[in-house]
């Protein structure tokens, strides 16, 4: 059956209605449940559990047992097992059932070939049409992010992002987020090397960091806060890596980015794209936000 | 050993002393009226050179530069070095994500700013190479001489009219710059499989070998030597003295692939820039860094460089104004109808890709170093030099206005109240 794209169309990218969670029968499948059932007790969701692979009485065991343990009786799901190629299937499913948000676990560093050929996890990050949280250490006790900080990068698709973030902050409860600007000129330095005095060169950079500062402040103010206090920070150094950086650094718990704008190959792992700089080495959890617009 | 002499030395010095104090002051005035710099170091040269003071001063002329001797290969030495040093910061402003991440409209800004002049240039100097004064032996590399030479765009002349303009990070800027990359990348890389063809006799097998190895050399730098770049720059930041270690790792390294590359049969430059795009591509590379990679490279071997072009070259004698007026009209007509076409058809209206292709038109000091490396392997004689260089410096000239006239204040009012929005 074909998906019903009327349906995404424009659909926001919050609140999370419907959760999936795509699952292996490996040894994180119960902390992925576990983290996925937080996420739905606390979002209201109903969720969608996606297994690609043969339904054999074996696993269908395996899966209630681990069900009943963690205890989904009072949650709405439903189980659907597909066999196929994985990466397709998963994203054709979540299309199918018009999910919000597909949970994924990631390892937080692929080795060099896996990484350019491409996982199932971050591969379906890249093309997936619905937003994806990539858990890179889900834990058999989840405990709620406290810590968020969300890539403030000029582009239209940013004030969902911010929405997303801020309907997130407010299920989790937590008083505050950051946002990062990331502050790169490196043709700016060559341009007036060649022809700038000291003063002037000051004034550029500072007209500019000034101006990009102002609009994204606008952009946050334009948020009903509901006493959600947001930080906007500075950070100086390659989109991607900068903001990469400053979480592993700050000991953030999630990083959030606006969904890639192209389908995103292997020339933007070879010559990487904002996001690839997050994926290669994941500093935690990420939300990649996919505003349908 | 064989040592300079004294008065050799003497010479030498007086001669980089004078070229470094008059392009100076000549740049900054240059820069009071918003002209591009090298318009002032170009101007120094003519002055110093064999069009006014070889002219009206002999004496002085053949002591402060003279033709032959030690003092002059050791000039020629220094800005062969500027040469490679230049294309060498010149790589480093090409970011390749940022030429992936424009999407369509610079890939059909890109492409098509390429192709149009490329072709035009092509063509007119395949069918009329008497023109040129070019033989029937160099016709095929002229021809691609030429093509290149009319699609190759100068980033840094750009990028200031855009900041000038406050146009740097709008839509539009971002447009003109990766495609000026794009242009660059690929513009330094036919030139020097030009360049490398001069030297091989037209056999097949040796153009063959001669772009595997360019293509095989650009890959594995731009992929693995890259990725070992960006491992062992941490290194050298938090390990060595703080800014001169990576200073000199960073231009030796540009000079091990200049070397190598010009040990293989391909020139120099071309691993000048792609080293360039290597080190500049790291996200460990600090800004402080940069700046004073550029600050050193610009102010010191780029002035040097464009002083001694006007020291070689009688700009008097090989002015033939129908041949700077037919550049110019091929120039102009290839570059502003590709990128304007490839703008349209990425989206932008019609006045917008005007905008773009008359900013995408200034050639600036890439030309300039084109020309002279084209002018030093005899690829192209001394007229089609001059016509090369008025050529760089009336697009450097006219690409603000011009774009002025198309984006109007409306035009500018526009983007503001979007952004507002």
């Amino acid at each position: 059956m074909e998906p019903d794209y009327n349906k995404l169309k424009k659909r926001s990218a919050y609140p999370f209605e419907t959760v999936a969670v795509a699952i292996a029968f490996s040894p994180r499948l119960e902390a992925i449940l576990m983290e996925t059932k937080r996420m739905v007790s606390m979002f209201g969701s109903q969720l969608v559990i996606i297994h690609v692979g043969k339904k054999d009485e074996h696993h269908e065991e395996v899966l209630d047992k681990l069900m009943n343990k963690i205890g989904f009786a009072k949650i709405k799901f439903r189980v659907i097992w597909m066999e196929g190629e994985p990466i397709d299937t998963i994203l054709k499913l979540c299309k199918l059932n018009v999910v919000d948000l597909l949970v994924l676990g990631a390892l937080e560093k692929e080795n060099l070939y896996k990484y350019y050929v491409g996982s199932i996890a971050r591969t379906i990050s890249r093309r997936a049409k619905c937003s994806v949280l990539l858990l890179t250490n889900p834990s058999i006790n989840p405990k709620k992010m406290r810590k968020i900080v969300v890539n403030g990068i000029d582009n239209p698709k940013t004030i969902n992002t911010l929405k997303a973030t801020h309907y997130l902050a407010k299920n989790e409860k937590i008083a505050d987020f950051t946002v990062v600007q990331e502050v790169n000129t490196p043709l700016l330095s060559m341009t007036i090397a060649e022809s700038g005095t000291e003063p002037e060169v000051s004034k550029i950079k500072k007209e500019m960091q000034e101006e990009d500062f102002s609009k994204l402040n606008t952009l946050i103010n334009s948020i009903d806060r509901q006493g959600i206090n947001i930080d906007l920070k500075i950070v100086k150094g390659k989109p991607g890596y900068a903001i990469s950086n400053f979480a592993r650094q700050h000991h953030y718990d999630l990083i959030v980015f606006n969904s890639p704008d192209t389908h995103l190959g292997i020339f933007d792992r070879i010559f990487t794209h904002d996001i690839e700089y997050v994926l290669a080495d994941m500093p935690c959890n990420l939300l990649i936000v996919h505003s349908r617009v | 050993m064989n040592v300079i002499s004294h008065h050799d030395l003497v010479v030498l010095l007086i001669g980089m002393a004078s070229m470094l104090i008059l392009s100076r002051i000549a740049s900054e005035l240059a820069r009071s009226i918003k002209f591009p710099v090298v318009m002032g170091e170009i101007i120094i040269g003519i002055i110093l050179g064999p069009t006014i003071l070889g002219n009206f001063a002999p004496e002085v002329s053949a002591y402060m530069f003279p033709v032959s001797g030690n003092a002059t290969i050791a000039l020629n030495g220094i800005t062969m070095v500027a040469v490679i040093m230049m294309l060498f910061v010149a790589g480093m402003e090409v970011q390749l994500p940022v030429v992936l991440k424009q999407g369509k409209a610079a890939v059909l800004t890109s492409t098509l700013s390429m192709i149009i002049p490329f072709a035009l240039g092509f063509v007119t100097a395949w069918y009329y190479p008497q023109w040129f004064g070019i033989t029937n032996e160099f016709k095929l590399l002229f021809a691609l001489f030429f093509g290149t030479a009319l699609s190759i765009s100068a980033l840094p002349v750009i990028a200031r009219i855009l900041i000038d303009m406050g146009l740097f990070k709008t839509k539009i800027g971002m447009i003109i710059i990766a495609s000026a990359m794009f242009n660059d990348l690929l513009g330094w890389l036919i030139f020097s499989f030009i360049l490398s063809s001069m030297d091989t006799t037209n056999s097949g097998n040796e153009f063959t070998y001669t772009i595997v190895y360019i293509i095989g050399f650009g890959l594995f730098m731009l992929t693995i030597g890259r990725k070992i770049l960006d491992k062992i720059m941490p290194w050298m930041q938090q390990k060595l003295s703080w800014p001169g270690g990576v200073l000199s790792i960073s231009l030796g390294i540009c000079f091990l692939s200049a070397a190598f590359t010009e040990s293989i049969g391909i020139h120099a430059i071309l691993g000048a820039f792609i080293a360039g795009i290597a080190i500049g591509d790291s996200v460990h590379l600090k800004e402080k860094a940069r700046e004073i990679i550029y600050q050193f490279v610009t102010n010191i071997f780029a002035p040097l460089f464009f002083v001694s072009i006007g020291l070689k070259v009688n700009f008097i004698e090989n002015f033939n104004g129908s041949l700077v007026l037919l550049v110019l009209v091929v120039a102009y007509v290839g570059k502003v109808s590709g990128a304007s076409l490839g703008a349209h058809f990425g989206g932008f209206n019609r006045k917008e890709s005007l905008a773009i292709g008359f900013g995408m038109n200034a050639r600036g000091a890439m030309e300039i170093i084109l020309g002279t490396l084209a002018l030093q392997a005899g690829l192209i004689n001394e007229t089609v030099f001059v016509a090369l260089v008025i050529m760089a410096l009336v697009t450097s000239l006219t690409s603000g206005p011009m774009m002025r006239l198309f984006l109007d204040q409306s035009y500018f009012n526009n983007t503001k109240q979007i952004e507002n929005n």
